[in-house]
């Protein structure tokens, strides 16, 4: 009943827009298989069930959301390259995943398996601390380390973990790297005192603004929105960054007018901070950050060369 | 923000969530009706022979997570069910064992040793009573109990337990689980490794998907659902088709029994039976606190330090244990239900669950998200709301709500389930394995997880046969990724050291313990024969 | 009394397969060690949590072998229930790919008599279609399993399964969008 009126309305919508001359031109030849990267009933997964909702009632598609989790983005990334590239598969994961996860796995894949559709948010990735250590700044913490303190550093990617050395290298220090499963793992630690500091990408702000946690650094090439005067990496002496983004992806190969379609629509949503799904976006990941097209291409392929510089650098 | 501003957001969160109707003005939360949904459904499966909880959470599963979405919102509705559907089924199951001599419940079993020779005597109402106000007695005081014991366990851990003793924490419970569930500690352990062996196949840090013998299928693992559902309840009812093809010929008329005299419970009777009550109802909570010791062994040592008492006591001409006395059922009903609150202490606490309810629980949380059972739920921030907490709160409230329904609709519900065991079970079971195959496939969404549960179903079957328990496989699949998450986390905390386990006294005590309880169960096993 | 030797056979058999496992399956199959030094970091590598399940299993088997070869409560299994499990288990693997082809296959069947080039792919959330697999499949299972139990095939089984079945889509399709039933959420 819910899913005849559903389609009855979708038809409608349809008819309207297209004798409004509005119509796209490409429609999703069946329903589109929506893979996500991530646990369910985090902010990430949110934002993708939203944006295929906000897209059904909006453009009258169908999204089948499904879980693929698991090796920092690339079990979904792995299933994704194998399905059909007519637009009915598309996946969501963050840059790193086709960046340094792909190149460090040497698995056989590389970003051009992949049509990139649009990015939809960047991270505020931080280095926290928890305002009960009494540090107020990152010097403070290399102060401590450098007194004989030993340091748990928690980290939610191998990336990170290589940044965090790096980090620790520039400064003199040995951090005791930890890597945890996802950004509310490295709070958690922080908070219950089984972490001293960790890479936090945005579930921080809350905490900043309370004052329970300090932004001892951004771990981005920008400073951080919320603690502008914390030093960015390159102030701390380390080349590499952290930035990155939610994507969306298809397989290699898609059409352009199906990759147009795509990439268009989800920017749309997740543009319009007074939907769902930019309300979401606005609220946990500081607002949208829609790139796409060729920028995008030319985005992943950098970030997965630049990869091994990284790792290079980080296994000195 | 204090604990009782914490307390009453969780009442709040209950009682004011989403609104599904409203009566006179009074807006009825969408958790209620669910809590409701449960406790009704819990009875009827409870009462149905072949069936039981676990199924009726295995299925409802999909269905609530896709009426509700994955939203944190969605769990205190669904895990509401949950815990309706538990407690219901807990006096559910007394009902054909008092009618009809078949436990319901494999716990139920003691409940048939007097309440059958009671409905023999035409007592049958009289004894459902008494099983409902022991059963309700008990399951309320294991309640308070929890809701008094998870936040202070909870706090102690979070503040003592650093990453190494998190680790051996959880080695001590998986020694304890394997040696303690079932009648045999080698068979747990055997059955604890199995688990463990599971969960490892096609996980793990590097990109290959470890021990997948190169298939492509196994790169996830393999899900949650398919283990917990194929093993226990896929297995089950492979053996329970066994056992009906075994004795197809051997059906035969249900005798029926009229009821005679007063079927109340006056008030002098109830005050004979609460020494038995209490007496059970401290012995059920007890075992249960302890993770993975079932209702059925609280049950057994419930009837039997009732029997001992009630020999001491028991008024000229009254009837024996055994032979129809009210005080064995409330001895019994008394200790079983009073296992399911005290048995999620540890799952709240410390998220080790410690029964397939509890299991069921974690099922929930892990597939909706936003809720991970253990010491970090309880931190009562002071400045931001915690919304685990709320929900930890939230649940508590959800439990007396079934217990108010318990004490209110539930014996009268209850006594008119006697008619569930006329459902053919030959053909209720297919039926059932239909629909967990279909639970498990809408909400992973393919054909692998199928072919998976039906692998896992046929391990569960072997291990029913072998009479190897499946209780220690799944908690230890359950398990078993935290286990190698914390040693990974403790190695690299402590920078390296491969000695983590033995740097601080409470995990070498905990070590220990681990070791001790093993050899201790297996050469008292030995010393039986 | 002589016992039987069934947890003396069960216990030499798990050690059997957790020294497979630790020995051959382990180091064949994963990508890293027992501990690995990865870049600069030593880390505990792949292999050790199995290895640790193995263990397990190996204390196990010799707490059979050691203690409990004697046990009183031995199972005895008899190739009865192990062939009736069997029976169960095939029936409903047959019933399954019944339910994985017979969408596909009707499609196939669709287009060569109406020529057109239809694809199950694209129909699966579409009426009729995406009932086909279920409806059949699921019928067939239920039919096969009450009938292996009461021995015999009955046009009334048939009748209840495919109610039944009909009932079960109805629960989990009707109200639901997002639900596929199967084999629909991978076809």
């Amino acid at each position: 009943m819910k899913r005849t009126l559903k389609a009855a309305i979708a038809a409608i919508g349809l008819a309207v827009s297209a004798t409004a001359g509005m119509a796209a031109d490409w429609t999703p030849p069946g329903p589109i298989k929506l893979m996500i990267a991530f646990r369910a009933g985090g902010g990430a997964d949110t934002q993708a069930r939203l944006i295929a909702e906000a897209l059904e009632e909006k453009m009258g598609w169908k999204f089948i959301p499904e879980q693929v989790t698991g090796k920092g983005g690339l079990n979904m990334a792995n299933t994704l390259k194998g399905q059909p590239n007519d637009g009915t598969a598309i996946g969501l994961a963050v840059t790193e995943t086709f960046g340094y996860n792909m190149a460090a796995a040497n698995a056989g894949m590389s970003p051009e398996d992949f049509t990139g559709l649009t990015t939809t948010a960047g991270f505020q990735m931080g280095i926290v601390a928890p305002s009960g250590k009494g540090w107020s700044s990152f010097e403070d913490m290399i102060a401590a380390a450098k007194g004989g303190q030993d340091i748990r550093f928690g980290v939610m990617s191998p990336k990170l973990a290589d940044l965090a050395y790096l980090l620790g290298k520039a400064q003199g220090v040995d951090f005791n790297i930890v890597q945890v499963k996802g950004g509310k793992a490295v709070m958690n630690g922080v908070t219950a005192g089984d972490l001293d500091v960790g890479f936090m990408a945005g579930i921080q702000a809350k905490g900043v603004a309370s004052g329970d946690l300090v932004n001892l650094a951004s771990g981005l090439s920008q400073p951080l929105v919320q603690t502008p005067d914390a030093p960015t990496m390159a102030d701390l002496g380390v080349d590499f960054d952290s930035d990155g983004y939610f994507v969306f992806v298809g397989p290699a190969g898609m059409p352009d007018d199906a990759r147009k379609a795509l990439s268009e629509a989800i920017a749309a949503v997740v543009s319009d901070e007074s939907s769902k799904a930019g309300g979401l976006v606005k609220k946990a990941f500081g607002g949208s950050a829609t790139i796409m097209g060729n920028d995008l291409t030319q985005l992943m392929s950098d970030d997965y060369s630049n990869a091994g510089t990284l790792m290079d650098a980080a296994s000195e | 923000m204090g604990t009782l501003d914490y307390i009453w957001l969780g009442i709040l969160a209950v009682f004011q969530g989403p609104e599904l109707f409203s009566i006179f003005g009074l807006p009825i939360s969408v958790t209620l009706v669910m809590i409701l949904f449960g406790f009704l459904t819990g009875i009827a499966v409870g009462a149905t022979p072949g069936l039981a909880g676990p199924i009726a959470m295995a299925i409802a599963l999909p269905i609530l997570i896709s009426i509700f979405g994955y939203t944190p919102d969605a769990l205190l509705p669904v895990m509401g069910f949950l815990i309706g559907v538990m407690k219901g089924a807990t006096i559910g199951g007394a009902v054909p064992a008092i009618l009809f001599n078949t436990p319901g419940t494999p716990d139920a079993y003691m409940t048939t040793l007097d309440g059958y020779p009671m409905t023999q005597k035409g007592q049958a109402r009289k004894a459902l009573r008494v099983a409902h106000f022991a059963s309700a007695s008990g399951d309320t005081f294991s309640d308070i109990v929890l809701i008094i014991c998870a936040p202070f366990l909870a706090l102690l851990v979070e503040a003592y337990l650093d990453f190494p003793e998190k680790t051996a924490l959880l080695i001590l419970s998986l020694s304890f689980i394997g040696a303690v569930i079932g009648g045999s500690p080698a068979k747990g352990v055997l059955s604890t490794g199995l688990g463990l062996l599971a969960v490892y196949i096609g996980t793990g840090e590097d990109f290959y998907p470890r021990m997948s013998m190169g298939s492509d299928q196994l790169n996830q693992g393999f899900p949650i659902a398919t283990s917990v559902l194929g093993v226990l309840i896929i297995g089950a009812v492979f053996k329970e088709m066994t056992d009906l093809w075994h004795q197809r010929r051997s059906s035969g008329t249900r005798p029926s029994f009229q009821d005679e005299g007063n079927q109340r419970l006056s008030r002098a009777e109830i005050g004979r039976l609460l020494p038995f009550v209490g007496r059970s109802a401290l012995i059920g909570t007890a075992i249960g606190a302890l993770p993975g010791i079932g209702s059925t062994l609280a049950a057994t040592l419930g009837y039997t330090v009732g029997r001992a008492r009630h020999a001491r006591t028991k008024a000229e001409g009254a009837p024996d244990f055994g032979d129809g006395a009210p005080e064995g059922i409330a001895a019994t009903e008394a200790a079983n239900s009073s296992v399911s609150g005290a048995n999620l202490i540890p799952v709240l606490s410390l998220g080790i669950p410690g029964n397939a309810a509890a299991v069921f629980l974690i099922l929930a949380a892990e597939s909706i998200g936003g809720f991970n059972p253990g010491p970090s739920v309880f931190r009562f921030t002071q400045d931001v709301v915690n919304p685990e907490l709320v929900i930890a709160f939230g649940l508590f409230t959800a439990m007396f709500i079934a217990n108010a329904l318990n004490w209110t609709i539930g014996g009268l519900f209850m006594r008119s389930t006697g008619i569930m065991v006329r459902i053919p079970k030959h053909i209720l079971l297919p039926t059932v394995l239909l629909l967990t195959l279909t639970a498990i496939y809408v909400q992973e969404a393919r054909i692998e997880a199928i072919w998976f549960a039906l692998g896992f179903g046929a391990l569960g079957y072997v291990m029913r046969l072998l009479a190897i328990s499946p209780l220690p496989f799944v908690i230890a699949f359950i398990l078993g990724g935290k286990l190698e998450e914390s040693a990974r986390q403790a190695f690299a905390a402590t920078g390296g050291d491969a000695w983590f386990l033995f740097g601080s006294p409470i995990s070498i005590l905990f070590i220990a313990a681990s070791v001790a309880i093993i050899l201790f169960s297996a050469r008292r096993k030995k010393q039986e024969l | 009394m002589r016992h039987s030797n069934g947890n003396l056979i069960l216990g030499a058999a798990t050690i059997a397969f957790a020294i497979l496992v630790i020995f051959i399956w382990i180091p064949l199959d994963t990508q890293t060690g027992l501990i690995e030094k990865v870049r600069r970091q030593v880390t505990i590598g792949d292999a050790l949590a199995p290895t640790i399940a193995a263990s397990f299993l190996a204390i196990g088997g010799l707490m059979l072998v050691l203690f409990e070869r004697n046990a009183d409560d031995q199972p005895k299994v008899s190739p009865q229930d192990v062939l009736f499990g069997l029976a169960l288990i095939a029936s409903i693997i047959i019933s399954i790919l019944v339910m994985r082809y017979a969408g596909p296959a009707t499609v196939g069947l669709w287009n060569l008599l109406s020529g057109s080039e239809a694809e199950y792919r694209l129909l699966r959330d579409t009426a009729p279609w995406k009932y086909i697999g279920f409806l059949l499949g699921g019928t067939v299972m239920i039919t096969m399993l009450v009938s292996l139990v009461e021995g015999r095939l009955r046009v009334k089984t048939l009748m209840i399964a495919f109610i039944s079945v009909s009932v079960m889509a109805a629960i989990y399709d009707l109200p639901f969008d997002d639900l596929l039933l199967p084999p629909n959420g991978d076809v």
